[in-house]
């Protein structure tokens, strides 16, 4: 992947907001030890409250943290080639996330241990490692079997440690799983690395473009195409529990959602309705999709229930109301509207009725996605004074906003599962009316704006959807 | 002399009234320790239940045992049966981790707990003390108990005179000895007999009033009205002291910044110095132990803390002179 510069954070620092500031200025800026300030949430401390006399460290550096990955151990020359293949795509989980920070391989004193043998942890903590994971992969037939155990260099003790055993072909996914394993053991929060993301593919001119259904791993490793291009497909989104995903296909040359079912690669459409169906959205249990119905002149959201195909019309204002999304628990859904005149994003209840707006800025808000975490709404905002397309977020109150990426046209911000990363499209401008010049590719980034990478596809690629954890 | 004299003319002179008094006493020592060498035998504490041995096969962290359902939930080879001929859709294969007992844990530094037929794991090597960095200054000799010189003997003023002879003791109650000839006054339900004495004690002992006793700063008392029963040596530091170690340990104290509800996180760590100052021990402070074990995200917040304070580049702590050449236990309060 292709590390990118952050584009925001030099022009505008104002919409970087509280976080990402501190973050920013916290690794510069010497500042005298404080005593803590009283936090929410309930005394820290403890119930009782504080020592009076205590030595306070804050004002924390943002860094990545440093592991050391060597090579899992096999004992024969299969089995070894099995090891470095796995470390090696635990390195590159770990590392392209931007909170971890591998260390190269030359500069380990020791090789990995051997098996049940204890790590000489001066060894590692000489070059620097905080964390070791050391491992163990063993062909056997047609199956493999591989363990690790993940070490804490400093306080010398193992935290973690798994075992698995699987077909050779699976591989790959053991290795995402236990870097998902590594990634929650030391950052306390689920990781992203097992999920796959769905996505439109762009071949040809642009003004004869084909766009097909692909799917590939969040690593961009095993890339297929699920649709072969003869009609436009757009908005695809994973269902959350199931291995199904919902999309608008122009078959037949009109707009409906429709289901793919990625286990029998069969697909079946939503419902029949009156007007046009966008931007279908699963609810967070699955039981139900959300989406827009063109109604007159505007559009209206509805919600159909996936047993019975019941749907059900959520707003009536009359105005364009559509990319609805629920909260994570399901009993709000934000989306956008202009029913107050500019395009912004509101929120409602599970039921309908109670709009509130949240957004004021300047330009239009669109694709309003909830975090999976609950606790921001991504979304785009286009025109403003500047004329480009952003990236954003905000809290479901409409306070914090601050700007993640910008550019010529990026938009549809999707969420990995645990909320701590989001992808999106990034369009480049032609050049002429055939489009030379054009690209599209999707670009993910860390949710402090940090981290911006190009996620590479055979072919241009624009809408995202990133599956469930697992899926 | 003096007080020969007086003790002497005690004895000589004790009246009837005390003599009989002293003799009671006497036969009621007597009579109590009687009871106590009879009754220690009968207090015999309650038969513990007869354990059920349970086999049991210790596989590896708990953190680890708990997840392997979950992983092992991954769909079944679903995809092994070939997915109807879509046309060009081609099945993703769909891995299926099997999540195995996870492997054990490295042997534990103390002889391992009698749990399980694990498998053989080589004892871990004894923790090895970071490398201390050269700017500490040389530890002064530990206190040595400085020889006492001899004492002359003084001459003693006063000899205590031999104490009289007991009274001879009463003759014995021609009772039971497991017997009790006067029953317990407040007896408590299957209760026995040292019980009772231990309860009685325990409610005679109950403070019923708030202290009286005052902290007097003048006559040298310890601040916050008293000093700390576990040891903790931050409250000999001042202010500047606290905030140069704290100002040491920050370029090593990290965060992720994007952590859900980082802003309210806050933790105190019970840190152990050598007597050169270095960080040797770091652990969550007790009354923080709860919180960090409820909280994933407390706890990653906390294990960063342990890693900054045991940087081999900031567990040399600038601690002030006096207190090197000792063993110091600080109490450091890291937020983000």
């Amino acid at each position: 992947m292709l590390h990118l510069p952050h584009p925001v954070i030099g022009r505008r620092p104002l919409f970087l907001g509280a976080a990402g500031t501190a973050m920013a200025l916290a690794a510069r800026v010497p500042v005298r030890a404080q005593p803590a300030a009283p936090t929410q949430g309930g005394p820290p401390g403890g119930a009782g409250g504080q020592p009076s006399a205590a030595i306070d460290v804050n004002h924390a550096r943002s860094a990545p943290i440093p592991i050391a990955i060597p090579d899992l151990i096999g004992a024969d020359g299969n089995s070894a080639q099995l090891g470095r293949d796995i470390s090696q795509v635990i390195t590159n989980d770990l590392g392209n996330c931007g909170l971890f920070r591998p260390l190269p391989p030359a500069s380990f004193i020791q090789v990995a241990p051997g098996q049940g043998e204890t790590p000489n942890f001066p060894n590692w903590a000489a070059v620097g490692a905080q964390a070791l994971v050391i491992g163990r992969a063993e062909v056997q037939g047609g199956n493999i079997r591989v363990e690790f155990r993940l070490w804490d260099v400093l306080p010398q003790a193992q935290i973690q440690g798994a075992a698995y055993t699987t077909a050779q072909s699976n591989w790959r996914r053991i290795a995402h799983i236990m870097a998902d394993v590594i990634y929650e053991r030391l950052l306390g929060e689920k990781g992203y690395f097992d999920t796959r993301l769905c996505y439109i593919s762009g071949t040809g001119p642009r003004d004869r473009r084909t766009k097909r259904l692909a799917i590939m791993d969040q690593d961009s490793e095993n890339n297929r195409f699920l649709t072969d291009g003869r009609w436009l497909v757009l908005t695809p989104r994973f269902h959350p529990t199931r291995d199904e995903i919902a999309f608008m296909s122009y078959a037949n040359d009109r707009p409906r959602v429709y289901l793919f079912d990625l286990q029998s690669g069969q697909q079946s459409m939503l419902g029949e309705f009156s007007g046009m169906t966008l931007a279908p959205r699963f609810s967070p249990d699955g039981s139900s999709v959300i989406m827009a119905i063109t109604s007159g002149g505007g559009s209206e959201i509805v919600v159909v229930d996936l047993a019975s195909r019941a749907s059900h019309r959520l707003t009536d204002s009359g105005a364009i109301n559509v990319s609805p999304c629920y909260s994570p628990d399901g009993s709000q859904i934000v989306f956008n509207s202009d029913r107050d005149g500019d395009q912004q994003l509101y929120i409602m209840g599970a039921g309908g009725g109670g709009a509130k707006r949240i957004s004021f800025g300047s330009g239009k808000y669109a694709t309003p996605v909830w975090s999976p975490r609950g606790d921001l709404i991504a979304y785009t905002r286009f025109g403003g004074a500047e004329g480009n397309f952003s990236i954003g977020v905000m809290h479901p109150d409409g306070s914090g906003e601050r700007l993640l990426a910008e550019g010529w046209d990026v938009e549809g911000p999707t969420w990995a599962p645990n909320g701590r990363v989001m992808m999106f499209e990034s369009q480049s401008r032609a050049q002429n009316a055939r489009g030379a010049g054009y690209s599209s590719h999707l670009v993910s980034v860390d949710i402090t704006g940090f981290n911006q990478r190009i996620a590479p596809t055979p072919t241009d690629a624009s809408d995202p959807a990133w599956s469930p954890l697992g899926a | 002399m003096h007080g020969e004299d007086r003790l002497g003319h005690s004895r000589a002179g004790m009246p009837p009234a005390l003599r009989r008094g002293a003799i009671v006493s006497t036969v009621l020592h007597v009579v109590i320790i009687a009871a106590v060498l009879i009754g220690i035998p009968i207090v015999q504490p309650p038969e513990p239940p007869q354990e059920t041995a349970v086999a049991m096969v210790f596989a590896g962290t708990a953190a680890s045992s708990m997840q392997a359902p979950q992983i092992a939930q991954v769909p079944a080879p679903s995809n092994a049966a070939p997915a109807p001929p879509a046309p060009e859709v081609t099945q993703p294969p769909k891995p299926q981790p099997i999540e195995l007992p996870p492997p054990p844990p490295p042997p534990p530094p103390a002889p391992p707990p009698q749990a399980a037929p694990a498998p053989p794991t080589p004892t871990p090597p004894a923790p090895t003390p970071p490398p201390t960095p050269a700017l500490a200054p040389p530890a002064p000799p530990p206190p040595q108990t400085q020889p006492t010189p001899p004492q002359p003997n003084p001459p003693q003023q006063a000899r205590p005179l031999p104490l009289p002879p007991p009274p001879a003791p009463p003759p014995p109650a021609p009772q039971s000895a497991t017997s009790q000839p006067n029953p317990t006054k407040n007896p408590a339900a299957n209760s026995q007999a040292l019980d009772n004495t231990l309860e009685k004690l325990r409610q005679l002992a109950e403070q019923k009033q708030p202290p009286k006793a005052r902290y007097n700063p003048q006559a040298g008392g310890a601040p916050n009205g008293g000093g700390n029963p576990l040891g903790n040596d931050t409250a000999a530091l001042n202010a500047d002291q606290r905030g140069a170690i704290g100002d040491h340990v920050r370029p090593c104290w990290t965060t992720d910044p994007g952590m859900l509800d980082l802003d309210k996180m806050q933790v105190l760590l019970t840190v152990t110095t050598d007597p050169t100052g270095v960080a040797r021990q770091a652990v969550v402070a007790p009354e923080d132990l709860g919180r960090v074990a409820a909280d994933p995200r407390l706890r990653v917040f906390s294990e960063r803390a342990v890693r900054a304070v045991m940087s081999p580049q900031c567990a040399n702590l600038p601690l002030p002179q006096s207190m090197l050449g000792k063993t110091n236990v600080l109490t450091f309060r890291f937020s983000p």
